[in-house]
């Protein structure tokens, strides 16, 4: 509270009787049904965004349970099967001394899908309400979590070209799992839900402030 | 006075429905959610069953990799592997499919397969790869499911659910049969062993078998076992056999049965049957069948019973119609004192006799009563001629002392006895083996082995290997035969003939002043018939030259020829002669010597003055030709020769210096005979070469 306080009031387009355009960026009066230029529809806030961030987070969300408790690959060696889960791959590549890879591993699936999760669930939640963290700070929050949002899939590229490489039959054969599907689907779904988000909104409640 | 106002209304915009204003996106959760939670409920649902297997060990079971498998088709998977409470066992927990379980009852069994090599052949080898598994053994019918199993050692021997019977086996001797071992019928295997075990109260071992169906009706109560494990060796008449089933039971051991007699008994499973230690003790075992119905008489042996011992057969006529049961002595007072009586009790089965069924003890003993009677006794005699052992023969001597058939006698009827001729036999059999002793065997052999010495002797000794050279010296001998006197006869004959045809050439020479003549003669031809006329002396001259022509012309050319022939014809006589024949070679010193005679000729200068001479002379020359035709007739001949010794040499087989020697010899004697034939194709084609040398 006490960094919202010192945060200046801003003046939001929607006070200024502005609208942009989310296609390209032109700026028109209020009441404008739709952009002279690139004939987008114009909205100063997106009514449903919110409801479309916890949708798609909710389905990400759901989809990540599997992609941890099942099997991530599935290597044949000399007809014995090894199944590993994400977290399982990760300590058994720790164990092997590599623990680089293991700490790459480890962020890319477990460090920053779950931070998303929580960072676009505190957006979501603080969107109307200046909490904790100055407006920019929010904004600058939304921008790291879409960037990285899709560095993610370096686990879904690795078990792809894995996959794909590693076929001697008998000798070593791998497979992708159940878990490699549903985490693919929970960072796209993440990703969606964090692009349904209309960063606009962070500044409404600086706005109330400032009247 | 103000008016009153209406109070000011709070005007709120409507709420908008929770549900109209729901996006539609939140079909997405729900969907994934809803796929999520059917796929973990599936997940659930499909978990198959957890079962407890314990085994004494678990060699190569890991948990999570070893599979449960069922007919070679994996089932399940290992989750854990720990001990039992008291780490007596190992536990191992296994989810077997939910489809399988309910199959897994009491009776199932689990066995850990790995490689295994055996007398029956080596099995497991996949799991040398990829690891070792369980494999499991139910039947095929749903029952009460069982969680907790008894891990075996290895597969069951009988799968479970598999038609068959079981039946059990006592035999005295378990050291040749093991678990797993075939049971054969007719050498067929039809079942197998389990393991054996000695059972408590007695020293038999006892062995459950199966007998696979429909091969188990086969059992009934005239079967019989018997061992056929390792290999049996019989020396009988026929000879020495060696029998044996198969490598199988020659390893492991196993049992065969049979149906000795027709008619058995179905038996119930867990029949007991006797394992009897070879065929024909099972065969024999028949008797007993049937011991009941026997009547026990006893016979008395005035001599040693040594030999004879219970189960016996007792033969009439060959056949076999009872069998000792008991041997005893029986001490019995008498006038003279207490007395031995050596007595064998006798089981007589009465249908065996010919009585007709149903015939009981009393006609049996009226049977015998009667045949006593008649001369029927009781006496001792040997199974075989190797064996010591004893049978009892029921025999008909009808001038045998007279007795009667003791029926009263206590405790059993006593049947006379005769004395047997066991001892005759037993010295005819030691006479043989005194005879066979007797044989100078020994004598034999070193005879033998100084005749093997003395042809050694013979063989290595000097003079013996003297044989060839003592045919070398022989040819050396013939060879010398040929250079002889009686030889050169021949060549002497021939030195003659030149000597004569020397003789006549002087003659030439002395008769016409031959010097130069056809030189001369054949230019005055030429220069006559120029100078003819031109001159006077001339024609003089020609007058006395015709006229030395006509004096040779006159010459006894005819004589010549017919020395010549002569001289050949007893050539040819000699060459044809036996001597001639046997000693070839020679003919080449002789031919030498006509070519050097020929040379001498040529070099004479005789022949070149008489050329021209013999021009007139070639009538003469004629009639040598016909006579040299002989000669091929002799080279022939001498060809033939010539062949039959290298015929007769060939004999002596080759590369000996024997066979060296001879044919040089013969390589002599063939350029001779081609010589020979070459100087008469020469004289054929130009008989006065004979005489000009060329």
């Amino acid at each position: 509270m006490e960094n919202a306080r010192r945060t200046q009031a801003v003046l939001t387009a929607r006070r200024a009787g502005l609208v942009g355009c989310t296609s390209c960026g032109k700026v028109h009066a209020a009441g404008e049904p739709a952009c002279r230029r690139c004939g987008a529809t114009l909205r100063s806030r997106d009514d449903k965004s919110l409801q479309r961030v916890w949708a798609w987070l909710f389905a990400g969300m759901v989809a990540y349970i599997p992609a941890n408790t099942y099997p991530m690959l599935l290597t044949t060696n000399f007809g014995k099967t090894q199944e590993n889960t994400i977290v399982g791959g990760a300590i058994e590549l720790l164990n092997h001394g590599s623990w680089g890879v293991a700490l790459i591993v480890f962020s890319a699936s477990v460090l920053i899908p779950i931070g998303k999760f929580i960072a676009i669930a505190y957006l979501a939640l603080s969107a109307r309400s200046a909490v904790v963290i100055r407006g920019h700070g929010r904004q600058h929050l939304y921008e790291v979590v879409e960037f990285i949002g899709r560095w993610s899939m370096i686990d879904v590229f690795v078990v792809a070209i894995l996959s794909a490489l590693v076929q001697f039959d008998f000798a070593a054969t791998i497979n992708p799992g159940i878990a490699a599907v549903s985490f693919a689907l929970s960072v796209a779904f993440t990703m969606i839900s964090a692009q349904n988000f209309d960063p606009r909104t962070l500044w409404d409640a600086y706005e109330e402030d400032d009247t | 006075m103000t008016e009153p106002r209406p109070a000011e209304l709070d005007i709120s915009k409507p709420k908008p429905s929770f549900w109209r204003n729901l996006s539609f996106v939140w079909l997405v959760p729900v969907l994934a959610l809803a796929i999520s939670l059917g796929l973990a409920w599936q997940n659930f649902a499909n978990r198959g069953v957890l079962v407890d297997i314990a085994f004494q060990s678990a060699p190569g079971v890991t948990a999570g990799e070893t599979t449960i498998r069922y007919r070679d088709v994996t089932i399940g998977r290992v989750e854990q592997v720990t001990f039992t409470p008291d780490l007596t066992k190992v536990l191992v927990r296994a989810r077997i499919d939910k489809d399988v379980a309910p199959f897994l009852d009491k009776e199932a069994q689990f066995w850990i397969v790995s490689p295994k090599v055996s007398t029956r052949g080596i099995s497991g080898l996949s799991t040398v790869l990829s690891g070792v598994y369980i494999e499991g053994a139910w039947d095929q019918e749903a029952g009460v499911q069982a969680y907790r199993f008894e891990g075996a050692d290895g597969p069951p021997l009988v799968q479970p659910g598999r038609e068959g019977k079981r039946i059990t086996l006592i035999t005295d001797d378990g050291s040749l049969i093991s678990e797993g071992a075939p049971v054969f019928f007719h050498g067929v295997e039809v079942g197998r062993l389990e393991k054996p075990r000695l059972t408590v109260t007695t020293d038999s071992i006892v062995v459950d078998a199966f007998i696979e169906a429909p091969h188990d009706r086969r059992l009934n109560s005239a079967t019989r076992f018997w061992d056929t494990s390792g290999f049996d060796v019989s020396l009988s008449g026929a000879g020495l056999s060696v029998n044996f089933d198969s490598m199988a039971s020659l390893l492991a051991g196993g049992v065969e049965f049979d149906s000795i007699y027709e008619g058995g008994e179905p038996v119930s499973p867990g029949h007991v049957f006797q394992v009897y230690p070879d065929q024909p003790t099972a065969r024999k075992s028949l008797v007993s069948r049937s011991n009941a119905d026997a009547v026990q008489i006893a016979a008395e042996f005035g001599e040693s019973v040594s030999g004879l011992e219970p189960g016996a057969d007792v033969r009439y006529g060959g056949l076999k119609v009872g069998e000792v049961t008991a041997i005893a002595a029986q001490v019995e007072d008498d006038e003279t004192g207490p007395r031995v009586r050596l007595m064998a009790n006798l089981a007589i089965e009465p249908d065996r006799l010919g009585l007709p069924a149903g015939a009981g003890a009393a006609d049996t003993l009226d049977f015998f009563e009667a045949a006593v009677g008649e001369g029927l006794r009781a006496r001792l005699a040997a199974t075989s001629m190797f064996s010591a052992a004893l049978i009892v023969e029921l025999v008909e001597i009808p001038d045998a002392d007279p007795a009667i058939f003791d029926r009263a006698a206590e405790p059993l009827p006593i049947l006379p006895s005769e004395k047997s001729n066991l001892p005759d036999f037993t010295a005819t059999a030691e006479g043989v083996f005194e005879r066979i002793n007797a044989l100078p065997v020994e004598e034999l052999i070193e005879q033998a082995i100084k005749m093997m010495a003395s042809i050694e002797a013979v063989t290595s000794s000097e003079s013996t290997r003297a044989v060839p050279d003592t045919v070398v010296a022989l040819l050396e001998d013939t060879r010398s035969l040929v250079n002889d006197d009686a030889m050169r006869a021949l060549p002497g004959d021939i030195r003659a003939t030149v000597a004569e045809l020397r003789a006549v050439v002087s003659e030439l020479k002395e008769g016409g002043a031959m010097t130069n003549l056809a030189s001369a003669l054949e230019r005055a031809d030429t220069i006559t018939a120029d100078i003819a006329t031109a001159s006077a002396e001339f024609p003089a001259l020609v007058e006395d030259l015709r006229a030395v022509a006509k004096k040779a012309n006159s010459l006894e050319a005819e004589e010549l020829v017919a020395a010549a022939t002569r001289v050949l014809d007893s050539a040819d006589k000699v060459i044809g002669s036996e001597a001639a024949r046997d000693l070839p070679p020679a003919l080449n010193a002789a031919l030498d010597e006509i070519r050097t005679t020929l040379t001498e000729l040529r070099e004479g200068g005789a022949v070149e003055n008489a050329n021209a001479t013999m021009a007139s002379a070639r009538d003469a020359a004629d009639a040598v030709a016909k006579a040299t035709e002989s000669l091929p007739d002799l080279s022939a001949r001498l060809e033939k020769l010539v062949a039959q010794s290298e015929a007769l040499i060939a004999a002596y087989g080759e590369r000996s210096s024997f066979n060296g020697e001879t044919l040089s010899a013969l390589r002599e004697v063939r350029s001779a005979a081609r010589a020979v034939s070459q100087l008469a194709r020469a004289i054929e084609r130009n008989p006065n070469s004979l005489l000009i040398g060329r």
